[in-house]
């Protein structure tokens, strides 16, 4: 059970993970006060993207949870139907008129599109993900065994 | 070959290739099947790569573009970090100090070559403007290291012991990337002028959230498909002991349990 120490330092760790970048994020908005309406655009179709992308590598890890579980296709066939509904639902509101259409001419190109960036932003994810964990466990693995300390009896 | 078909077959195919390969060689226990994996993964990235020259008219070329651009950068970063950290204190396979002069050397070669494609000539430039694919990728980098450092700062306070060192060195790192990020906002580069730079920072906030609240979904999805599968398996209840196979139990307790005095 979760103590109210652990429950405030969860926060705390949360708060700390999103505060600095949405206050960078509000300053550079404010400072260029850019339209909003791209922003969400963008957001809307990241969503969408990542949904499916993910519910279908999740899928895909189902085949070694299937190795443990005499392979069942109840999950399975709920991850599938999560995949199509992703994509259903991207299709479904890219068709409707300019609602999520970036520079793209046709839906079809707008979809291709949205993987494409999705595939950019995770290959920043793992740079920046190497950048930080690897000056972190570099410094990790650098520091000096502890001596234990013992009192006097 | 038709464009569309060679963006089909060098692209699409060898993504698809990629992912499944990275997957299989993750997740799998067989040997022969990691191996599987993994050639799928040299294969696919090979084939990504190599896009500029075999789709060349297909706008997702750009990405394959990115990826030979970025890949000398991120595999010194790689590497050198993986010499500093292996060249502390580790118990077996330590590596030599002159291999953490090297990692050293690395990482800061790493460093100073992704900011040569920011501030030098070495913008990964595709066809003839700068690979819009850069454009999304080098403020995503930026936006989500820093967010990154920011958070590792919190949690490392929260769970280590003694680790001011760590928690000194995040702060470090958070402020360089938040260096970088306002000196693209201030001062124009060789290629990206400060406008763009600040247009793409708010785009790639909203790529960021966008991929981390679709990819939060999903796995709620996920955890809620495996619940309740597993929760239709409720275990056989058997009927309850008999008087004589409680008996038996009992004899079976007595003999194991109280033992008997040594002749």
């Amino acid at each position: 059970m979760n103590t109210p120490k652990q429950s405030s330092g969860f926060v705390r760790t949360a708060l700390w993970f999103t505060i600095p970048s949405l206050l960078l994020v509000l300053s550079v908005w404010w400072s260029t006060s850019a339209s909003v309406e791209s922003g969400v655009v963008r957001f809307v179709n990241a969503m969408l993207t990542s949904f499916t992308l993910v519910s279908f590598m999740l899928l895909v890890t189902l085949f070694a949870y299937g190795d443990a579980r005499r392979r069942p296709i109840a999950p399975l066939a709920g991850m599938i139907f999560l995949v199509l509904a992703g994509v259903a639902l991207t299709m479904f509101f890219l068709s409707q008129g300019d609602l999520l259409m970036e520079e793209n001419a046709s839906v079809r190109a707008q979809f291709l599109s949205n993987i494409v960036r999705f595939a950019t932003t995770s290959a920043a994810l793992v740079v920046a993900t190497v950048v930080v964990g690897g000056t972190l466990l570099a410094s990790l693995l650098n520091t000096p065994p502890r001596a234990i300390v013992f009192e006097e009896e | 070959m038709e464009e569309a078909t060679q963006a089909f077959v060098f692209f699409w195919c060898a993504g698809l290739l990629f992912l499944t390969g990275s997957l299989l060689s993750f997740f799998s226990k067989g040997a022969l099947q990691r191996k599987i994996g993994m050639g799928f993964v040299v294969v696919g990235l090979l084939s990504l790569l190599t896009t500029p020259w075999t789709a060349s008219a297909s706008p997702s070329s750009a990405f394959g573009h990115l990826l030979g651009s970025i890949l000398g950068p991120s595999v010194l970063l790689g590497v050198g970090f993986y010499q500093i950290g292996f060249s502390g204190h580790v118990p077996v396979g330590r590596l030599s100090t002159s291999d953490r002069r090297i990692g050293v050397l690395m990482v800061v070669a790493g460093v100073v070559w992704f900011e040569a494609m920011h501030w030098w000539t070495l913008t990964p430039t595709y066809p003839d403007e700068v690979n819009r694919s850069w454009l999304i990728f080098w403020p995503t980098m930026l936006l989500f290291g820093f967010t990154l450092a920011c958070g590792m700062y919190a949690v490392i306070g929260q769970i280590g012991d003694r680790r001011v060192r760590e928690q000194r060195l995040m702060v470090v790192v958070a402020l360089f990337l938040m260096a970088l990020m306002v000196m693209g906002l201030t001062m124009d580069g060789p290629s990206l002028a400060k406008e763009r730079f600040a247009a793409e920072l708010l785009l790639a906030a909203a790529d960021l959230f966008g991929v981390l609240v679709g990819a939060a979904m999903a796995v709620l999805f996920f955890a809620v498909v495996l619940y309740f599968y597993e929760s239709t398996h409720v275990p056989v209840h058997l009927p309850a002991p008999t008087e004589e196979q409680l008996q038996h139990a009992e004899r079976i307790i007595a003999d194991n349990v109280l033992g008997g005095e040594e002749a």
